[in-house]
């Protein structure tokens, strides 16, 4: 399983050995702040934003519509956004870094 | 006939607006899930400082206070709305999960004990009333005044009436607190700080009165169309009783297709081209989240309920910062209650119906049953 690295808000690492699910599930049992996922996981919410580490982008792969959409009405939006929901973790993504986009204004 | 779940398909599909009438005020309809979400966001332009106007039809009649924080915009929005997110947070906490399960639980034993239950009035209110002490950190026996309330405070019967008296009630609870503080809602209030001040009677009233009458209707109707949905699909039960997994995408698919509130008001601080209908400054835009949930552009077949669709990007509980406080609440009250009835609960049989229809002048949408009266049968193990 894979290991991710989620860089917190003030800025710690948070590493979980053994990654399962999406990333906004493994960051909620991780209790990382701002990885609500309040919506369960159905692309609806935006509360599990984060920044892919720009090495991983390729990797990781660029949003669908529906999810493109919704983070086209985030204001913290940039080019290496994904909502955590929607990236479902595999062998490939091992050694995945992602930072955890501010909250919304 | 328009379908009375989806009355504006054809409306949405022909166009971006709808120009509504109520109560002889004309009032753009954004009808289509895109343009619902971005005027939602667009604050400055549709503007919900309006006391008393954000909703459709307005309540200048049944309440006489501004409702906080839906109706201030930025940036004393935030402000208003952190002073009580902690309590609108409470749903993710254990002893509140716990009181929660047990109601579910002793709603679930009396349903399965009787012959014949009326789900809206002996269940769903119930239900609502007594969640509703758990999050507001109040005393359990408070629920049964809210109770006689009905479903809704201000829709049933004499709405101005009862909208002063639950304004009463509520400053009798400020009044209360303030001698004897806890740690309850209205003791928070009266503690709280805006500004380096005190909050007035009226602001308190006006959080009091939005917790009170906001999620209301709500979640009482949201419950009961969830029961008679799997009234009507029993194999759905078992469905997700293989796949309990399912439970959170079947309550975000339940929260879209039944979502109580059609829409939902701003005002247009200046003159304001509305997909080419212009509002004058002052008038009123609606964001028609129930018809933003029916996109066909967005979810494939919108009319029919898909228990594992993902994505679902529906806009039940509103879009932007005025995104509902109480959504933590409502998701935790039908994700118990779907993972609760898949358990207990074999079948469930309607004995009589009758559908509660919203009327505007120039459409009509079922928002829920004014009278469901079912009979249940337990599951044959427990799972």
């Amino acid at each position: 399983m894979p290991k991710v690295t989620f860089i917190t808000r003030d800025g710690k690492e948070v590493v979980v050995p053994d990654g399962c699910g999406t990333l906004m599930e493994i960051g909620r049992e991780h209790e990382i702040e701002g990885i609500e996922g309040d919506c369960g996981g159905v692309c609806s919410c935006s509360t599990c934003h984060v920044y892919v580490s720009p090495e991983w982008m390729e990797r990781v792969g660029p949003p669908e519509d529906m999810e493109d959409d919704t983070l086209d009405f985030n204001e913290q939006r940039k080019a290496n956004s994904r909502l955590g929901c929607q990236v479902e973790l595999t062998d490939a993504l091992d050694g995945l870094v992602v930072e955890v986009a501010p909250a919304e204004d | 006939m328009p379908d009375p779940d989806d009355p504006f398909r054809e409306a949405r599909e022909r166009c971006p607006i709808h120009l509504g009438d109520f109560q002889g005020e004309t009032i753009p309809m954004i009808l289509r899930h895109k343009d619902v979400r971005k005027a939602a966001k667009d604050w400055k332009t549709y503007s919900s400082d309006a006391p008393r106007r954000v909703p459709i039809p307005s309540e200048e009649d049944v309440r006489t206070v501004r409702q906080y924080p839906l109706e201030v915009d930025p940036p004393v929005h935030s402000e208003y709305r952190k002073l009580v997110e902690p309590f609108f947070l409470r749903p993710k906490l254990p002893e509140f999960q716990a009181k929660l399960d047990a109601l579910q639980n002793r709603l679930i034993d009396e349903a399965l004990q009787q012959d014949r239950i009326e789900i809206l009035r002996e269940f769903a209110i119930p239900l609502q009333s007594h969640a509703l002490t758990y999050l507001l950190n109040v005393d359990e026996k408070e629920a049964e005044t809210w109770i006689g309330w009905g479903v809704h405070v201000f829709k049933e019967g004499d709405g101005s009436s009862k909208g002063a008296f639950m304004e009463q009630y509520c400053r009798s609870m400020f009044e209360q607190a303030e001698q004897s503080p806890g740690e309850d809602f209205f003791s928070a209030l009266n503690q709280a700080e805006f500004q380096g001040r005190k909050l007035s009677m009226e602001e308190k009233l006006g959080y009091a009165n939005i917790a009170f009458a906001g999620g209301r209707d709500t979640i009482i109707y949201t419950a009961v169309r969830i029961i008679a949905y799997f009234a009507d699909n029993p194999k759905a039960l078992a469905c997700i009783r293989e796949h309990p997994e399912m439970i959170n995408t079947a309550a975000e698919e339940f929260f879209r297709m039944y979502i109580p509130l059609t829409h939902i008001g701003r005002v247009c601080p200046h003159d304001t081209d509305v997909h080419g209908h212009t509002v004058q400054a002052g008038g009123r835009v609606s964001l028609a989240w129930s018809s933003a949930n029916r996109d066909a552009e967005v979810f494939e077949d919108p009319n029919t309920v898909k228990l594992d669709r993902k994505p679902n990007p529906h806009v039940a509980f509103g879009f932007g910062i005025h995104n509902c406080l109480g959504a933590h609440h409502a998701r935790a009250i039908m994700r118990g209650l779907i993972l609760k009835l898949s358990e207990r609960v074999e079948r469930i049989e309607v004995l009589e119906r009758e559908d509660h229809i919203e009327k505007a002048a120039d459409y009509a949408r079922k928002i829920g049953y004014e009278k469901l009266v079912t009979r249940w049968h337990p599951a044959t193990k427990s799972y």
